[in-house]
């Protein structure tokens, strides 16, 4: 009766996933929950008092460098790069469906951004624009380096959305007399579109958290991870703690947001999965 | 152009391939417009690229699709008035099955309240009005298919294509619904084509059948004449129901011909018009087809009838197929012998596997078959 | 003129994929390819000490490179923290993915609970490197607890700022890369192929050998793709976590750079990427990676 009784493997790769995420979350709890000492507090346990002094202190006192003016640019450059790499991400998921010639090596130069060391590339794009005399700026050359990080995740999240696709959608629209332009619009975005926000997730996260390729390109204003680099190198408070906490707390924020709206555009569409839409003719289900 | 032949659908010499690999081979055919047609055969036979085509989803490599006496290759599938239902339906998964209905005509840049009124007054009649705000995923595959049907009718299409519609259904639906298929025609009064491997499907729904192989077209005619009439072994096989003998021409005797089969047995069939068209050489090799239902079983040693053709079998095996028995008969030649007897006279008096039989039939229902390509 | 309007339609396809992928290749162009080769142009060009290039072509950075042991060291060093991450994060990472894919019933769960192994990767990985160290630290959490517990009397040293630390720090990071191709590689397969396989005889050993473990390869193999390129692309891991005791290489690239001496930089860069090229495609000739992403 194998079914009705679990496995001992059962227990041991519980056990290893309740550890894996433990590990994985139980370190960052601690710095959130360090940020909130007040002003006796040190960056070790044990806890000292309960307060938001550092978050004040990490906002409004003078200290080289510019938490604020870092933090700012770190949206706003996200932003920048989410718009990009959903609409690049999504005409080249379009364009990758039919074979083409070049595919493979376009294919392959993508992957080569992805797995490039991200030091080195940002190396790379210094050189190119000391050569060509132009200055780095974030919002030039860092986005630049940013997308070529962004980009291939997008199009591969792009992959495996296609691939759920049904082209048949496509020829069905154009059977009704619908125009290419239409069809997009009316048939393949709607459809696309919890994808689309899943590339625009990634898009921007990844943006706000790029740290080795941006550190070589931003130019002399920082984005706030080169900050956060700064401050780890000379950390002598809990206020780079607050740090990590305001942080993470925008990106889980912006997780939640476009989760939700990914769950709220799927329960709205499917209530059965598995009927007549499946590409295919799979008969009844079991 | 008179309205009644508007919808009339003629390939000419189509050919199609891919690659230089032949999917569709010199066809020719005519549709007339409101008939019921068929496409019938194996997968890979062509029947689907030949559909796509004449849909305008498929250019053909060569020849003419005329659609109402006008050539339509190169147009696109809505100004050739054509409109397709697809296999596994296709239906918008985003869109309400109102709103999948009314799509032909949101893309024309109909307003709002007008497709919606034209998309309900469909539903009507497809029965389908209280499920207008549903989505398709919420559907069962009957409803499905009539929304799909509903869709593509909407855009009042002198052509409407079925790729494979009931195949997705299970067994006491697809009956159920091949009925709403013919209702529907008959109400739309539009040429429908329909493409099915089924040749049960085929022969229930179509006014016109047209069996195709690797390519080719075998045969087309009213489903009567495919089941009764097969013209080469190829479609006598793929309809069912019938005998092929294999046999070598002895020689011409007035009406009909002598041929001589295994074990030095001769047999008499009917020319039946075949005179001019059959090389009828001597020796030369000929299949014949005999319907499994026009097999007499009478014991070994009784008398032979005039006009009747008898031989000696034994009986394989016997299967119970409710209103019918199939009684698998070996003859002594490599064909294989079916009888259909009728359950009532089967039960009268039963046969057991190992029984000697006398397998017999009238001469005029015994037909020659052209030799097939295979 | 059919056969016209048949090609028309083929090039014009064709024409619309290319101007699709227009954009992507806008970007990767200057941001990636360009890059690379100045790069490897550079590394053959003298410095002039102070930050400039003389485009004067020139081994000898390459010969600097091979001639000084500090390389050597670096590599072995780097390799040695590459394996030992490989190690780790796929033992996790496939006891991760295994018991999501096969152990969690409902899909939805199994959605969900692997969703939330993703979610820190999307927050910034220099804090999560940093938060391990109120943890391991002579006065960190772990510590205070094992002395507390009476289980030990001295706090362990070689928790915080050592190759423990180190290990720990990438294995944090980056197991979910490991996790997420194989739980796609995973979830794939017919559980029914396992159920017949464990009919006929086999032990849950040798389905996991068998069976799980090819069809899982390709996961395998992307993920240990990513793991090992970015542990030997890696700079400030190793510098915080071991703090300062080890190197690695990219970190001694950095440091030439803030020398300006970016001609022995760039050499550097080119040979750490034809290793990581090398150990990508060693691993990658097994198993056709385009076509189980674009699937």
């Amino acid at each position: 009766m194998r079914r009705y009784r679990r496995p001992w493997t059962f227990y041991a790769l519980l056990a290893l996933f309740v550890g894996y995420v433990a590990a994985l979350y139980g370190p960052m709890l601690c710095i959130y929950v360090l940020s909130f000492q007040d002003v006796r507090g040190g960056l070790v346990f044990p806890m000292k008092g309960l307060s938001v002094h550092w978050f004040v202190d990490l906002f409004t006192q003078v200290r080289t460098g510019d938490v604020k003016g870092s933090f700012d640019r770190s949206i706003k450059l996200a932003l920048m790069v989410m718009a990009i790499t959903v609409v690049v991400s999504f005409l080249a998921g379009l364009g990758f469906r039919r074979r083409f010639r070049g595919d493979g090596v376009v294919f392959y130069a993508m992957i080569g951004s992805l797995v490039a060391p991200g030091l080195v590339l940002g190396i790379g794009i210094g050189l190119m624009f000391q050569f060509l005399g132009i200055q780095p700026s974030w919002t030039t050359s860092a986005l630049g380096a940013q997308l070529s990080w962004t980009l291939p995740f997008g199009v591969l999240v792009m992959f495996a959305v296609m691939s759920r696709f049904d082209r048949r959608w496509e020829e069905a629209a154009r059977d009704l007399g619908a125009t290419r332009w239409q069809t997009v619009r009316l048939v393949v975005l709607p459809i696309l579109l919890p994808g689309l926000i899943g590339v625009a997730l990634f898009g921007f996260t990844l943006s706000y958290d790029e740290f080795a390729r941006t550190l070589q390109t931003a130019g002399s204003l920082n984005t706030l991870p080169l900050e956060i680099w700064s401050m780890t190198l000379n950390v002598t408070s809990p206020s780079l703690y607050a740090l990590g906490t305001v942080t993470t707390a925008i990106s889980f924020l912006i997780i939640a947001l476009c989760l939700g709206v990914i769950i709220h555009l799927q329960r709205r569409r499917a209530a059965r999965a598995d009927m007549g839409n499946v590409a295919g003719t799979e008969g009844p289900t079991p | 152009m008179s309205p009644a032949t508007a919808g009339d659908v003629r390939l000419v010499d189509i050919s199609k391939s891919y690659d230089g690999v032949p999917a569709v081979e010199a066809v020719t055919l005519e549709v007339p417009a409101g008939a019921y047609c068929c496409f019938l055969g194996p997968s890979g036979c062509g029947k689907t690229t030949i559909l796509r085509m004449i849909a305008g989803h498929e250019n053909p490599t060569a020849g003419e699709i005329r659609i109402g006496g006008k050539n339509v290759v190169g147009l696109s599938p809505s100004a050739r008035r054509t409109a397709m239902m697809f296999q596994s339906y296709a239906l918008f998964p985003h869109l309400t099955v109102r709103d999948n209905i009314a799509f032909a005509l949101r893309v024309r840049g109909v307003s709002r309240a007008e497709r919606h009124r034209a998309a309900d007054q469909m539903l009507e009649k497809v029965r389908l009005t209280e499920l207008a705000g549903r989505l398709p995923g919420q559907l069962s595959g009957g409803q499905q298919q009539r929304v799909a049907l509903a869709r593509a009718a909407i855009t009042e299409p002198l052509v409407l294509l079925l790729d494979e519609p009931l195949s997705a259904l299970d067994e006491q639906l697809r009956v159920q619904m091949r009925q709403e298929l013919r209702r529907m025609q008959r109400e739309l009064g539009i040429t429908f084509i329909h493409v099915t491997h089924s040749q049960q499907e085929a022969i229930a729904l179509a006014d016109m059948v047209v069996v195709m192989a690797k390519g080719r077209i075998r045969q087309a005619g009213s489903a009567r004449e495919i089941y009764d009439a097969p013209r080469d072994r190829y479609v006598a096989e793929f309809l069912g129901g019938q005998n092929v003998l294999h046999y070598e021409i002895d020689k011409v005797n007035g009406a009909s011909v002598l041929l001589k089969g295994p074990e030095a047995r001769s047999i008499e069939v009917p020319l039946n018009g075949h005179a001019g068209k059959l090389a009828l050489v001597a020796g030369a090799p000929i299949d014949v087809a005999v319907r499994r239902d026009d097999i007499q079983l009478r014991r070994p040693g009784t008398a032979g009838l005039p006009g009747t053709t008898a031989l000696s079998a034994r009986v394989k095996a016997v299967e119970y197929q409710g209103y019918f028995v199939k009684v698998l008969l070996d003859a002594g030649s490599a064909d294989e012998l079916v009888a259909y007897v009728s359950e009532r006279d089967f039960f009268r008096e039963t046969l057991d596997v190992g029984d000697a039989v006398l397998a017999t039939w009238k001469n005029d229902l015994s037909r020659l078959l052209v030799l097939g390509d295979g | 003129m059919r056969e016209g309007a048949a090609t028309r339609f083929a090039g014009l396809h064709r024409f619309a994929s290319w101007l699709s992928i227009t954009p992507l290749v806008l970007v990767l162009v200057p941001f990636f390819v360009v890059p690379m080769l100045a790069v490897v142009a550079a590394s053959f060009m003298e410095s002039d000490g102070f930050g400039g290039i003389i485009p004067h072509p020139t081994l000898d950075n390459y010969k600097e490179l091979f001639t000084s042991g500090l390389t050597l060291n670096l590599y072995l060093s780097t390799l040695k923290f590459t394996i030992l991450t490989w190690i780790f994060t796929f033992l996790i990472g496939f006891g991760v993915a295994y018991f999501l894919a096969f152990h969690v019933k409902s899909p939805l769960l199994s959605t969900s609970l692997f969703l939330v192994c993703t979610i820190p990767f999307w927050t910034s990985n220099v804090i999560r490197m940093i938060s391990w160290i109120p943890l391991l630290g002579q006065q960190g959490l772990v510590n205070m607890v094992l002395t507390g517990s009476g289980l030990i009397h001295q706090p362990l040293k070689f928790l915080l700022f050592s190759d423990f630390s180190v290990v720990v720090a990438y294995v944090h990071q980056l197991t979910i890369f490991m996790i997420v191709p194989i739980y796609s590689s995973l979830a794939r397969v017919d559980k029914r192929v396992v159920e017949a396989a464990l009919d006929s005889g086999a032990s849950n050993w040798d389905v996991l050998r068998l069976v799980i473990l090819p069809l899982a390869k390709s996961g395998i193999a992307l993920g240990s793709v990513f793991v090992t390129s970015i542990v030997m692309g890696d700079f400030f891991v190793v510098k915080v976590m071991s703090g300062g005791n080890s190197g690695s290489i990219v970190a001694a690239l950095f440091e030439n750079i803030s020398v300006l001496q970016y001609p022995t930089a760039a050499a550097q860069a080119v040979v750490l990427m034809l290793v990581v090229l090398l150990i990508a495609t060693i691993i990658l000739r097994a198993v056709d990676v385009r076509r189980e992403i674009a699937r």
